[in-house]
């Protein structure tokens, strides 16, 4: 079977607010990537995006993305799995350059998010959810993350100050990753134990602050992938292969899985991933994950079974998931402080990894020389789950 | 699915297996048949997990609300809780739906189960 690598990845422009126009932001990021990979040669495009349609008016991207930057005579599509599109997008791309379909994919994701009033974006997002027995009764996904958020408190002891934890060591490491949104150092004391903190960190949806979420960012992020045959003909940099992919489904309506605590889409999705990688959980050397709210970042982590349930925030609160920890998660500041632009979350996510498994990550580099690095992209509210496992060949 | 200008919340009751849905499916989550009867659910419940949100979408013209997921035995629903104040709440507490207004989409005014104190 042919093995697929990606060559190259690329942010552009720092996430944040960006003034251009959305295909100009997503072409920002190709073009670095294109510049990393040596080639533009490339033979498909496909666009991770959720919300365009509804807030930029426009629908269509890869024809847009590929027109622009004269990628003729490459094709298009754009690919929507609400905020696991990046991921999605990726698996398409592996799979097409897989069955020999095309030697070299291009995925590049972008969500332009800032352009409209904040009860328009969460509303746009909303319509992720169930229409008839979540989105109607204007449940949202910070309240779907609140609900999980208590249940959690109640079943395992889990605190704000836990959450506020994560909050800080994905600052903290967000400090070092120049393309992220936030840039910003916080502490305990500063959003959490002090007088100040009650009007810095207001509770949003109890019992989720303001600093247990992710903020609205425009951001693009970029990979190019191609076979390892090809790779090793163009690519100049350390071969990193897209070794494992896994997807995970789960009920639309959160109340009707039995354990609304337990994603069964993220373990799925996991187990399939480490499978066709060939790997243990014990192999993988660090972790990207989708903390839309805090306590995603400790669900994801025992959903996927890296921890015991009920034992991640204890894991947390030990320093294990630092960069300098046993088993960092989230060095580029994760969704908290890189940003969520979601269709491209999951692309920056393993954009990240190739950079921590060539070395290239700079202030924010694992010191252990990662070889197994893992993501999960959590669509829905973890009812559409891809996990991505990259290797250092 | 709610049905307009009933007092009860509707389930779908599966004709193999009797597993109870809500919302509606196509087929069966349990066995997969097709076939359901429409059944009435409980109107009071079990308050599970809640929140108060602050920051609303739009369609609700509130500056925040209580939502929550109530357990109804055999099904469970996810929904607005009609509470003033953080104190009213509690998980573990008894709740019963009462029709009513819960958002506006598209201009309509949409309709639905609130829960409030039984």
């Amino acid at each position: 079977m042919r093995e697929v690598c990606i060559i190259s990845a690329g942010i552009g422009s720092r996430w944040g607010k960006y003034n251009g126009s959305l295909i100009e932001m997503m072409s920002e990021a190709s073009l670095e990537a294109i510049d990393d990979a040596g080639t533009d040669k490339i033979d498909a495009v496909f666009v991770a995006n959720m919300t365009a349609g509804r807030i930029n008016n426009q629908t269509a991207l890869s024809s847009a993305l590929i027109d622009y930057l004269n990628l003729f005579p490459a094709v298009g599509a754009t690919i929507e799995n609400g905020p696991a599109s990046g991921a999605t997008a990726a698996r398409i791309g592996y799979m097409a350059v897989l069955s020999g379909l095309h030697d070299i994919v291009m995925i590049t994701g972008g969500e332009k998010m800032r352009v409209a009033p904040n009860p328009v974006i969460t509303d746009s997002i909303a319509t992720i959810l169930h229409p008839e027995a979540e989105y109607i009764h204007g449940i949202t996904l910070p309240s779907l993350g609140a609900l999980l958020t208590r249940l959690y408190f109640e079943k395992y002891g889990i605190t704000s100050e836990d959450l506020a934890r994560i909050a800080i060591k994905n600052h903290s490491n967000g400090l070092k990753n120049n393309k992220a949104h936030i840039q910003k150092k916080i502490s305990m004391e500063e959003i959490l134990l002090s007088q100040e903190a009650k009007n810095k960190n207001p509770v949003i949806a109890d019992p989720l602050h303001l600093y247990d979420m992710c903020p609205i960012t425009d951001g693009a992020a970029s990979i190019i992938m191609c076979s390892m045959d090809k790779a090793k003909e163009i690519s100049q940099k350390p071969l990193i292969k897209f070794a494992g992919t896994g997807q995970g489904m789960d009920t639309m309506a959160v109340h009707e899985r039995d354990d609304p605590i337990f994603f069964k889409a993220v373990k799925d999705a996991t187990d399939q991933a480490l499978s066709m990688a060939g790997l243990k959980r014990e192999d993988i050397d660090f972790a990207e994950v989708h903390d839309a709210f805090e306590i995603l970042e400790i669900a994801q982590l025992e959903s996927a079974g890296f921890y015991e349930f009920g034992k991640a925030h204890l894991a947390i609160r030990n320093g294990e998931t630092e960069i300098t920890g046993r088993f960092p998660v989230n060095t580029s500041g994760g969704l908290k402080a890189r940003g969520h632009p979601v269709g491209a979350t999951g692309v920056a996510q393993l954009c990240e990894i190739v950079w921590q498994l060539r070395g290239e990550a700079g202030e924010r580099q694992i010191s252990n020389n990662p070889k197994h690095g893992y993501a999960i992209n959590f669509g829905g509210f973890g009812n559409n789950v891809v996990a991505t496992i990259l290797s250092r060949v | 699915m709610i049905k307009m200008l009933q007092k009860v919340p509707i389930g779908y009751e599966c004709k193999k297996c009797g597993k109870i849905h809500y919302p509606k499916h196509g087929r069966c989550l349990n066995c997969k048949n097709i076939y359901f009867k429409e059944v009435e659910l409980p109107s009071e419940g079990i308050l599970i997990t809640w929140t108060k949100l602050k920051s609303l979408p739009t369609g609700i013209d509130k500056k925040f609300l209580f939502f929550g997921i109530i357990n109804l035995n055999e099904a469970r629903y996810i929904g607005q809780i009609d509470v003033e104040n953080q104190e009213d709440i509690q998980i573990g507490m008894k709740l019963k739906a009462k029709w009513s207004k819960i958002r506006v989409i598209d201009n309509k005014d949409i309709f639905g189960f609130v829960w409030a104190k039984s």
